[in-house]
């Protein structure tokens, strides 16, 4: 299709000034198309959100499916909160804490690993120290690797070091930066020229300023990309949680939350609850990809080139 | 803090404290650096994500490896490694070895999973046809184009858990599930062995091609307008200039799409845990093992109760980690490969 609309621009003498518009059989598939698929992806959405705003009543009361409720009801919001049966050892509703629970356990790691991969890539590509290449050339084959596979096996080291029911497992590595993001922003630094870092240290600033006050606002659309994926990441990782945080029912987290949220709701017609919190859950990130759906999608159109 | 391991050689100005030690050897074409305060800060900095992934992923990449071997307490791993006889690969490997000695049937989980999870990870050719389908719909800059842009994304951001809940209601086995109220009939789907997998795999399709649109909308961008004039001055025209010009202009990216997918379909195991709770006794991942993926197996594997039953279960798990792995790394190097070779090229 997208040939077929050169093949117009090259055979005609490109009319300048206001476009008309102009029915054409070739638009209205692609149209059909699109929309099509539009209503598949959002069909899921629809159902969810639908079922979160019928009443249990209604939903008890038929044997079907219920496309349109009679009367629309947003108490099921409410009752995620209201009618949560672990609020009354926790103190806290389920899902309140672990939103709480998610944002710090993903903010601290991600702002801190950003922060030692920032100044990581720095060293690598700006500041001299023996051994300099050697070392890259081994962060960089480390960086490929995918270590995904033991991500469940990684388990047992954790229990020896006494971490399994802890956070820990799941802040503390991220701490360190990763291989991947020191990869990706050094590739960023490149741009910067050498002369104007040269020409900071000339003017008496310290290593530390340099990074602060020129590389890190230089390359503030590289640390976007990343914070954006990295919070995503961290804000919907299921598996880490459930290997490492069972069990304490004060460190649960969001994911873990709507992962339970059939037995914490339990009865018939609940689904209206499970729809509600499966929306709140889902809603603060999709707010977030509206605000910024331009870092979202530069940061995958950047970060997919390199890495 | 000062070290002089590389001694004489030639000043490197560094930083604050230059230092100007006249060189003694006749000066080579390969500077030598000197350690300063200022250096050994800098490789610091430098090594903090090295020390990282050491102290993680190195020990859990050493413990797993010797795991494989010995047999081990998983609550005390400091108790001792003991040989065990590749008891860990026999289990894995051999049909019905396990079964026969610890009265768990490791091999058929693992050949059954191996099974699920390539048919989990294939997926990604449907993923990929609808993103390439979907990206060259967009890029004929249809009426808001823009807003299916932004829309299609969503998915993508959506968590596991909770697409697990919008596809466990569609798929619901209760008469008012959303696809039983459609058809009017009472399907088990997420139950039945005959339709579980493939609840996994429709809720993957609809996850996954966001990303993928998003890759292939970019790398569309890129592919020279002029190519395309020139190939419609020699008559080419729709399909022949798709095939001859737009398929080999976005080869390197469905490559890396290709291959990272398959990747992240080897190592599934939200979607399929979450969609297809585990059943009692042998229903490991669901009745007959329909929903069992590899990563689901090694956590089955794991759990308190399972690796109590033989020290030799948790040899088993890391050997199936480490066979996960193995096929991961390949795929990674494969694509690293190639795009070293387009680079130069």
């Amino acid at each position: 299709m997208d040939t077929k609309q050169t093949a117009l621009h090259s055979e005609r003498p490109i009319r300048a000034g206001k476009k008309k518009f102009r029915f054409s059989v070739s638009k209205a598939l692609v149209l059909f198309f699109l929309l099509f698929y539009t209503v598949f992806l959002f069909f899921p959405l629809y159902i969810v959100f639908i079922t979160s705003v019928t009443s249990t009543f209604e939903i008890t009361g038929n044997t079907q499916f219920i496309w349109w409720p009679k009367n629309f009801t947003f108490a099921p919001y409410g009752q995620v909160f209201s009618m949560d049966p672990n609020a009354i050892t926790t103190g806290v509703p389920s899902l309140l804490l672990g939103f709480i629970n998610t944002m710090w356990m993903t903010l601290l790691p991600l702002v801190v690993g950003l922060m030692v991969s920032g100044l990581s890539a720095y060293a690598y590509s700006k500041l001299q120290f023996p051994g300099r290449e050697g070392l890259f050339r081994i962060a960089f084959i480390i960086s490929i690797v995918p270590l995904g596979a033991f991500g469940v096996i990684g388990y047992m080291y954790y229990y020896t070091l006494g971490w399994v029911g802890t956070p820990l497992p799941i802040i503390v590595p991220g701490m360190f930066g990763g291989m991947g993001t020191v990869f990706f922003l050094k590739m960023y630094y490149e741009g910067i020229p050498d002369s104007l870092v040269e020409a900071a240290r000339i003017d008496g600033m310290g290593k530390v300023g340099i990074f602060f006050k020129i590389i890190f606002p230089l390359s503030l659309p590289a640390f976007t990309a990343q914070f954006i994926f990295g919070f995503v990441g961290g804000y919907n990782n299921y598996l880490g949680p459930l290997l490492y945080l069972q069990g304490d029912p004060m460190s649960i987290t969001l994911q873990l939350v709507l992962s339970d949220v059939t037995n914490i709701f339990r009865g018939d017609g609940m689904e209206n609850i499970h729809c509600a919190a499966a929306i709140l859950g889902m809603l603060p990130l999709i707010i977030i990809y509206c605000f910024s759906q331009k870092y979202f999608i530069e940061g995958i159109a950047v970060g997919g080139v390199k890495g | 803090m000062k070290m002089q391991a590389a001694q004489g050689a030639a000043a490197k100005k560094e930083g604050a404290n230059e230092t100007f030690a006249p060189s003694q050897r006749a000066p080579s074409l390969k500077k030598k650096k000197k350690w300063t305060l200022s250096s050994v800060t800098s490789l610091l900095l430098a090594l903090i994500p090295l020390i990282g992934f050491v102290l993680f992923n190195g020990f859990t990449l050493v413990v797993s490896f010797l795991v494989m071997f010995c047999d081990v307490d998983l609550y005390d791993l400091g108790s001792g490694f003991d040989w065990n006889n590749f008891a860990g690969f026999k289990a894995v490997f051999i049909d019905g070895w396990a079964n026969k000695q610890f009265a768990l049937d490791i091999s058929k989980y693992f050949y059954r999973a191996c099974g699920i999870t390539v048919w989990v990870a294939s997926t990604q050719f449907v993923t990929l046809a609808i993103a390439l389908a979907i990206s060259v719909l967009l890029a004929t800059k249809p009426f808001g184009g823009r807003v299916f842009q932004i829309l299609f994304f969503i998915p993508y951001i959506c968590s596991s858990v909770a697409v697990s809940i919008m596809w466990k209601w569609i798929f619901s086995s209760d008469e008012a599930g959303v696809l039983n109220t459609i058809l009017g009939k009472t399907v088990l789907w997420t139950s039945d062995p005959k339709t579980m997998t493939w609840t996994i795999v429709v809720a993957i399709i609809w996850q996954a091609p966001g990303y993928g649109i998003v890759m292939y909308k970019a790398a569309l961008a890129n592919i020279d307008r002029e190519q395309y004039e020139a190939a419609a001055l020699d008559g080419a025209v729709g399909f022949r200039k798709f095939w001859y010009i737009t398929v080999p202009g976005i080869a390197p990216t469905t490559f890396y799409l290709l291959l990272a997918g398959v990747n992240s379909g080897l190592l599934t195991y939200d979607i399929a845990a979450l969609m297809i709770p585990s059943g009692w006794g042998s229903d490991v991942g669901g009745s007959e093992n329909m929903g069992l993926t590899l990563m689901r197996l090694v956590y089955y594997l794991i759990g308190d109760d399972v690796s109590q039953l033989n020290a030799s279960i948790l040899s088993s798990a890391s050997v199936i980690s480490w066979v996960l792995f193995a096929v991961t790394a390949t795929v990674a190097i494969i694509l690293f490969r190639r795009r070293q070779k387009s680079m130069e090229g």
